[in-house]
């Protein structure tokens, strides 16, 4: 009986193959999307995680300090003075290589000769006497059998490197190992601890101390953390690879929202496929019952058959998922890089439970968009099966009630973001509550409106006008559908648009004000470089003496320790005219006599927002003698990163913490000086890793920066709005294909090919304009609450909220063209069907 | 007199590809109509009657052989242009009366007129009394779903006259009717379409319709058998 009743369904559905192809390819891009960020956000991190163990091994605490270092007198003391043992001296940085390709290296120093309990990756496979080389050899490496190799290196040749310090020639003497973690190595480069000194110019310094603990670790913890200065710390690895995590979670959560709303978008496609397929087969299912298969039967026929087209979606959306990931990693890594933390060359890593994952997704999407046709499937009796007309009305009583649950979705929704708080993912739940909501709204609002546009045109005598209308109208249970989810992606697009070209303009206008000098020099450089502090004095001193410059600014960026996290600072020597550059929240009064001679700071807003700080609250830092409370005396906008920063005095940094010289100086120049050859005198000046860049250059790289940081979200919201077009192609071919006997009616009474491709359109262009003008106000909330709401939460941002007219327009024109091309397919095949074939198709 | 000829099939065949098959409808099939005849094909289902019926208006191009109507030579016209001469030459009543659902019952016969001209006043006063005539007068605007089978069918004999076209085809318009309102619809077709001097073809199953014809045929192993000729 079963087997049968499988037959007579799926016969059925081999006739209408790409509906099955579209569903299923709803079903693969929502999984695919989904999967591919979550693939790429964890690999990111996992590569982080790794890195840091394949480096580290066993050691599950790590002794580090701020930017100043650590001295290497510390190790000593601990090991010889305190009798601790398994300690591992780490310096750290990076080397560019030019040779064959550019690449940029992780160069590690270690002590070749630690003990074996650290049982690094990077150890493995090599003897302790091929490593004991690195010592006795001075700039020898270890490197990746597989990148030496791309640049055409073996054992025992050398390749040329450069850092702060100059150019200097590297020697390969053995390949790190091949072992599970040689993906990590592509990028990596071991030696020993004096060759990384040397090169960093950083001798008598080191940049961290890992630790094992191997016998009674809560006394050698005490140990240690006695003999350790106040401002270097002893931190558990595993939390330090959580707060890194924790950094990440509001742009994780963020990126997961937004595959989300492919994932919606999907269960549209999906949902539109099924009821089409319900629908189509009513006279099959009507027929089926009228013999005697039971509602249960017939309901179970539908779910089985959804599953099938799940599993196979969700097979292939996870195998897309893979691919996505791939592209989506870079974009991914580069943003983490440029907002967070510095993430190596993260390599894609796939769990069992992320494809458990995308199947639960999957699966579960489908029964879940399969509920409503298979419902209706199940309650209607066998002779009202057949009737299309009892359908519609049906389902015209079906949008009222689902307009009263939508208000109450819409109702929970903003109460969920109004009542939660700070809490991102109850704000982003209330989004998407009202987003289904409004979708719900949807058909409801199409039919007043088509009853409204029909009893407007009940004056015209001509029937043609009329019917359009009346067919959107008649048939609101597929179109209304149609218009929703063509309503969703535009809201979406247009709340999308509007959102970043809202943070667009804060952040131009915040970056051309937060830049009031002519000329900035950067002068990055290793801050535990013994050198660097004289140098960038003299530097600063030579360009004062310029005829052209007026006076100078500078700033310091570094990180100090507010409990046992590591907090960034910038430290300003401010002038008259840089004080300009800062754009108050909150502030008290005389704030730059106290930022100068007290113990006071500033905080960006992003800063006291995730911290709970307001003005007048203290901070406490650590010093070398100990805690400081440092007074907030104002709070200033900041989009360069969303974890926010503190702000100094020179004066008042100088007296706690050592002088570790400067990352940039700001230029101003005399009144009428000639800025391009005042540029050319400064850069005179300069090392070669030193820059001087215009006022007007940062502004453009701050923007591309900007645009870069946003191309993940961009690229994200092209794949849910290509999946939502999809949808909303389906579902107006669908409709269209489904009455091929009715337009073979009106071609047997004369009606040209040419007039129903017209009609069609105009139909289609109908659903389009309702979808337009219904997205530009619930685009508008979508907006409004990204800025106000999911910013804020996430990132700690206030931005402002800039109406362009323009988006709106081009949303609403997107509706309105998709709406129209969707016809274009069926107004083709009625082009080329034969009213004969027409009339006979049922 | 000599009446004048109205359709004119020679040589006709028609044939489908079915599964790589050829599936032959009709072969060699000819016949001339004078205007104003009253025509019944008679044959099995499957036959071919529909199909005769669809390529003498031009819903289906015949495979070869030729026909005329009014004097035009359908198989040298092109899609396009079928339409056209369908619109205003041809008027078709199916047996599934094939209303447009989203129109009213008005809506559904100015449509017909409308795709030959703008509406007028006029056009409306025509189309309502028809309905009339056809004891359709309280249903103006009502929807085709809500009208019985014998309504529905009227409103279809209201479309396919309502622009005066001068020939007739209807497929087995009593079809899905019962026995009285069957032959309520057969004598109103009749009745409308003699009245006005129109060609009429109708293909059926009921022999009861023959006494009626000016000529019967019997569409039979792929060829057209004359039955009975009242001329």
């Amino acid at each position: 009986m079963r087997r049968l009743l499988k037959k007579a369904s799926r016969h059925f559905l081999y006739l209408h193959p790409w509906q099955l192809v579209i569903a299923i390819l709803g079903i693969t891009l929502g999984v695919a999307v989904v999967i591919s960020i979550d693939l790429a956000l964890e690999s990111a991190l996992h590569t982080f995680k790794q890195t840091t163990q394949a480096l580290s091994g066993k050691a599950s605490y790590r002794i580090i300090a701020s930017d100043g270092g650590l001295d290497e007198k510390l190790y000593t003391h601990l090991r010889v003075g305190q009798g601790v043992q398994n300690l591992s001296p780490v310096v750290n940085g990076y080397v560019h290589s030019t040779a064959i390709t550019a690449k940029t290296f992780k160069l590690v120093g270690i002590d070749p000769l630690i003990e074996n309990t650290f049982q690094s990756a990077w150890r493995q496979d090599n003897k302790t006497g091929n490593n004991l080389r690195l010592i006795t050899e001075p700039n020898t490496v270890l490197i990746s059998r597989q990148t030496a190799q791309s640049m055409q290196l073996q054992i025992g040749d050398s390749f040329p490197v450069t850092t702060d310090t100059g150019r200097h020639i590297l020697k390969i003497i053995n390949w790190l190992p091949e072992n599970n973690a040689r993906e990590l190595f592509a990028h990596l480069l071991i030696t020993d601890i004096s060759t990384a000194q040397e090169l960093f110019g950083v001798l008598g310094k080191l940049s961290t101390i890992d630790v094992v603990l191997a016998h009674d670790p809560a006394a050698t913890i005490q140990r240690i953390r006695q003999a350790l200065p106040a401002n270097v710390l002893l931190m558990p690895l595993n939390e330090q690879a959580e707060s890194l995590r924790q950094m990440t979670q509001a742009f994780s959560l963020n990126l997961t929202a937004l595959g989300m709303l492919s994932l919606l978008m999907g269960m549209f496609l999906i949902y539109n496929t099924v009821s089409f397929l319900v629908i189509q087969r009513r006279l099959l299912f009507g027929s089926l019952r009228s013999i005697g298969v039971t509602r249960q039967q017939i309901c179970r026929l539908i779910i089985e058959e959804a599953l099938l087209l799940a599993m196979i979606g969700t097979v292939l959306g996870i195998l897309l998922g893979i691919i996505l990931g791939h592209s989506l990693l870079p974009l991914i890594s580069g943003t983490i890089n440029a907002l967070y933390f510095p993430v190596d060359h993260s390599v894609l890593k796939l769990s069992p439970l992320q494809i458990g994952k995308g199947c639960l997704l999957g699966i579960a999407t489908t029964l879940l968009a399969v509920l409503v046709p298979a419902w209706e499937a199940y309650r209607l009796p066998p002779h009202r099966l057949l009737l299309r007309s009892e359908l519609e009305s049906g389902v015209r009583r079906f949008i009222q009630s689902a307009a009263w649950l939508a208000v109450l979705f819409i109702f929970l929704g903003l109460s969920l973001v109004l009542l939660t708080g700070n809490n991102i993912s109850m704000g982003l739940a209330g989004i998407f509550l009202m987003l289904f909501g409004f979708a719900l709204l949807t058909p409801q609002v199409s039919f007043v409106l088509m009853t409204m546009l029909e009893r407007l045109l009940a004056r015209s005598p001509s029937v043609l006008v009329r019917l359009p209308v009346r067919m959107v109208k008649a048939e609101i249970s597929r179109t209304g559908c149609a218009i929703a989810t063509l309503m969703i992606v535009v809201a979406a697009t247009i709340g999308m648009d509007l959102m970043i070209g809202s943070f667009r303009q804060t952040v131009s206008e915040w970056v051309k004000i937060s830049l009031p000098a002519d000329l900035y020099v950067s002068l990055s450089g290793n801050m535990q470089a013994s050198h660097k502090s004289a140098a960038d004095h003299l530097l600063k001193q030579r360009l004062a003496k310029l005829n052209e410059v007026e006076m100078l600014s500078s700033v310091l960026r570094t990180q100090l320790f507010r409990g046992h996290t590591r907090n960034k600072v910038s430290v300003f020597e401010i002038n008259e005219k840089s004080r300009q550059g800062f754009i108050f929240k909150q502030q008290s009064h005389e704030i730059w006599t106290a930022f100068n001679h007290q113990n006071s700071i500033f905080v960006t807003e992003p800063y006291a927002y995730h911290h709970g700080l307001e003005l007048g609250d203290n901070i406490l830092l650590r010093t070398a003698q100990g805690e400081q409370a440092f007074a907030i005396i104002a709070i200033y906008a900041d989009y360069s990163g969303d974890q926010g920063h503190l702000a100094m005095s020179r004066n008042n940094y100088l007296r706690y913490w050592p002088d570790l010289g400067f990352s940039g100086i700001g230029i101003y120049a005399k009144e009428g000086s000639n800025m391009i050859q005042l540029e050319a005198r400064v850069k005179q000046l300069l090392q070669p890793y030193q820059t001087v860049k215009s006022e007007q250059a940062i502004y453009q790289l701050s923007m591309q920066l900007f645009e870069q940081t946003f191309r993940i979200t961009e690229t994200l919201r092209w794949l849910a709005g290509m999946i939502a077009f999809l949808g909303v192609f389906s579902a107006l071919m669908a409709i269209q294909f489904e009455r091929t006997r009715q337009l073979g009616i009106l071609r047997a009474i004369g009606m040209t090919s040419g007039q129903l491709s017209w009609l069609i359109s105009i139909e289609t262009g109908l659903m389009g304009l309702i979808a337009g003008l219904f997205a530009v106000p619930v685009g508008f909330i979508m907006a409004y609450l990204f800025i106000f709401v999911v910013y804020l939460r996430s990132f700690g941002w206030t931005l402002a909220f800039y109406f362009n007219a323009g988006v709106v327009f081009q949303g609403f024109m997107l509706a309105l063209v998709a709406a129209v091309l969707a016809a274009v397919l069926p107004a083709l095949k009625m082009a080329h069907t034969k009213p004969a074939d027409a009339l006979r198709n049922e | 007199m000599i009446k004048k000829s109205a359709i004119e099939i020679s040589q006709l065949c028609k044939y489908y590809l079915e599964s790589g098959r050829q599936h032959v409808i009709f072969k060699d099939l000819s016949l001339s109509v004078t205007a104003g005849e009253f025509i019944v094909l008679l044959g099995r289902s499957g036959s071919g009657k529909s199909t005769l019926l669809n390529l003498i208006s031009g819903l289906d191009p015949p495979s070869k052989g030729h026909i005329e109507v009014n004097d035009i030579h359908l198989c040298e016209l092109t899609e396009q242009q079928r339409t056209i001469f369908r619109r205003h030459h041809i008027g078709f009543v199916f047996q599934a009366y094939n209303l447009i659902p989203t129109l009213t019952v008005a809506e559904n016969v100015l449509l017909a007129l409308e795709l030959i001209h703008a509406i007028s006043d006029y056009d409306r006063d025509q189309v309502v009394s028809l309905l009339t005539q056809l004891d359709l007068a309280d249903c103006l605007d009502a929807y085709p779903d809500r009208l019985s089978g014998g309504e529905q069918q009227r409103v279809a004999i209201a479309r396919a006259l309502i622009h005066n076209p001068d020939i007739i085809l209807a497929d087995e318009p009593t079809g899905n009717l019962d026995i009285d309102t069957g032959k309520q619809v057969l004598a109103l077709l009749e009745n409308l379409v003699r009245k006005a001097g129109k060609t009429l073809i109708m293909a059926t199953h009921s022999e009861e319709v023959t006494g009626k014809a000016d000529r019967v045929f019997v569409i039979k192993n792929k060829a057209l058998t004359w039955v009975t000729d009242k001329r």
